[in-house]
């Protein structure tokens, strides 16, 4: 008995059903040929992008030379998957779309409401996602992460893609956990816009559209009107309409350092008043505030700079090549060359995904 | 590392009139246990590959059991909901069982929420088998036979739809159904050679009949 008769009788003897050995059966070839377009083809979702030496799990910091390592792997896989993807099939829905989940109530996607009977949908560019103050919803994206949406949000999509995703929080809470290559998930807010670099945070917008981002992973950045603030595990940062981020500061410094601080980024003082919050500021800052000084440098005359830099240089000792008159001037290559003393991650990776997001 | 692209290529190397290829799944096996263990201590890189690895297994599953339109969207739930799990996987040669598993279960999850079963007979038009339909469809009638067909694959038990499904449509072989979805060798065999019986019966289409036909046609 031939293969092909074996594999007609439908018997345990079909090797070609079984593995694809001997002879082909031409009627299960056929079905093969039939089905063959409902097989899986989407392509696979940029994993590896941030994979290497991110512990997501539990925030361990990473060196710079790994992140540029991370970095220069991140071009690599970017290239080649774009590459790709031209040269093949435009890329499935499934890659590109957020999956939203109801977590509690009633959300609304537009003028559609989650319930029960509706527990999961697509979340699409240019719709909103609205919470009222009974529900919760839930959004995922394969290649991107997980955000978690309070009650009292509004949330819009304004891109999305496999390449770069935008989100516009309008109001309310989100709670991210990112994975995607740093830069390329930027939430903006009334206010400032948030650049994922690599973590997982919380960000709040209040109704007068003043925001508030808290660091629990990795370090997210905060950037609006050419005001940049770096914002690692372990910090927050605020944010005000017309003014931009304030001065990112360490959840567990001083009370008296975080209430100084808020008065002189936010409060509408006279220059004796503002030194007088800076002088708290300098006081009460220990070797972990440094973060807080460094963005000061920035955002003080240059007499109150002068201050500033002596407080700092006393905590961290600027590197050889960064002096004070550099930095009295606010030479930028310098300011970084100090920022990399501090121990947080490189500034070369916020400034290689600046140039990634900002044109967009 | 470019050994192992070389491989996968061959594995999963079912393209347009290609044939199923042979067992390669043992050593695939043996090597998920440290991509498992690399992915639960965050290497994102690890985990795409253990994606590359079992997408066609979880895509089928859910082909199996779900309308087209949605499994594309159920396997980002899927792998996001194994991705968060993963911590709680303790034997990592276990990983293709666990994620079958919750491929089902995310199934039988948009079944139980699912408002909207007008789907199914939107995306499978024909309900009635269509003569010859194993046999040489034309161009024209091949979407329909194809629909058609899927939607009998669909009617059988879930053992064997399952099975038939990640055989004829995702293009693996049985040895690699069963080192993906952790069920033994004996089991998907028997699956696969039960449900082609079956899948005949439910297109009227015996090995028997398939026989006369030809026999017909070609006097």
């Amino acid at each position: 008995m031939s293969a092909g008769n074996k594999a007609r009788e439908g018997g345990m003897g079909n090797d070609y059903l079984w593995d694809g050995s001997g002879e082909p059966d031409p009627e299960i070839l056929r079905l093969e040929t039939l089905l063959r377009k409902y097989r899986h083809s989407g392509g696979t979702p940029k994993f590896p992008v941030v994979a290497q030496g991110r512990r997501w799990a539990f925030g361990l910091r990473v060196g710079w030379t790994p992140r540029l390592a991370a970095v220069a792997a991140a071009l690599v896989v970017v290239a080649a998957v774009g590459v790709s993807v031209r040269g093949r099939r435009a890329i499935p829905a499934v890659l590109t779309g957020w999956n939203v989940t109801r977590v509690a109530g009633t959300p609304r996607v537009g003028t559609r409401a989650m319930g029960p009977s509706q527990e999961s949908g697509q979340l699409a560019e240019g719709q909103t996602l609205e919470t009222d103050e009974g529900s919760q919803a839930h959004l995922t994206a394969l290649e991107t992460g997980e955000i978690e949406v309070d009650s009292g949000t509004r949330l819009r999509v304004e891109r999305t893609g496999t390449d770069f995703r935008r989100l516009v929080l309008e109001r309310g809470t989100i709670h991210a956990w990112i994975w995607a290559a740093p830069g390329k998930f930027v939430v903006d807010t009334p206010s400032a816009l948030a650049v994922d670099l690599g973590c997982a945070y919380t960000l709040h917008v209040d109704d007068s559209g003043a925001g508030l981002l808290r660091t629990s992973r990795g370090w997210v950045g905060f950037q609006s009107n050419g005001h940049e603030s770096f914002i690692p595990a372990g910090a927050a940062c605020a944010t005000r309409p017309h003014i931009g981020p304030g001065t990112p500061y360490f959840e567990n410094a001083p009370e008296a350092l975080r209430a100084a601080l808020a008065r002189y980024d936010f409060a509408d003082s006279t220059a004796e008043e503002r030194a007088s919050d800076l002088s708290i500021v300098l006081a009460e800052s220990h070797k972990t505030d440094a973060l807080t000084l460094w963005h000061l440098l920035a955002r003080t005359d240059e007499s109150q700079r002068a201050r500033v830099f002596d407080r700092l240089g006393a905590l961290v000792p600027p590197p050889g090549g960064v002096t004070r008159e550099g930095i009295l001037r606010l030479d930028r290559g310098m300011l970084e060359r100090w920022w990399n003393e501090l121990g947080f991650d490189d500034i070369a990776v916020w400034r290689h995904w600046e140039r990634e997001w900002s044109g967009k | 590392m470019a050994a192992e692209a070389g491989d996968r290529l061959e594995w999963f190397g079912a393209g347009p009139g290609s044939r199923a290829v042979k067992d390669g799944s043992a050593s695939e096996e043996r090597d998920d246990a440290p991509l498992v263990e690399s992915a639960k201590a965050g290497d994102r890189g690890a985990f795409g590959l253990l994606y590359e690895r079992y997408a066609r297994m979880v895509h089928g599953i859910l082909v199996a059991r779900v309308p087209l339109g949605d499994a594309d969207d159920l396997m980002q739930d899927v792998f996001v909901m194994a991705l968060r799990r993963l911590s709680s996987l303790r034997d990592p040669a276990r990983f293709g069982g666990w994620l079958a598993a919750i491929a089902r279960n995310r199934a039988r999850d948009y079944h139980r929420h699912s408002v909207n079963a007008v789907e199914w007979t939107e995306e499978l038009p024909a309900s009635e088998p269509e003569s010859g339909l194993m046999s040489n469809p034309t161009s024209a009638g091949a979407a329909g036979a194809a629909a058609t067909i899927l939607a009998a694959i669909r009617s059988l038990p879930d053992a064997y739809k399952e099975t038939l499904i990640l055989r004829l449509v995702e293009g693996m072989t049985g040895p690699e159904i069963a080192a993906r979805t952790g069920l033994t060798p004996g089991s998907v065999r028997v699956n696969l050679h039960r449900g082609m019986q079956q899948l005949r019966e439910r297109i009227g289409r015996t090995p028997a009949r398939n026989e006369e036909q030809q026999e017909r046609s070609s006097s």
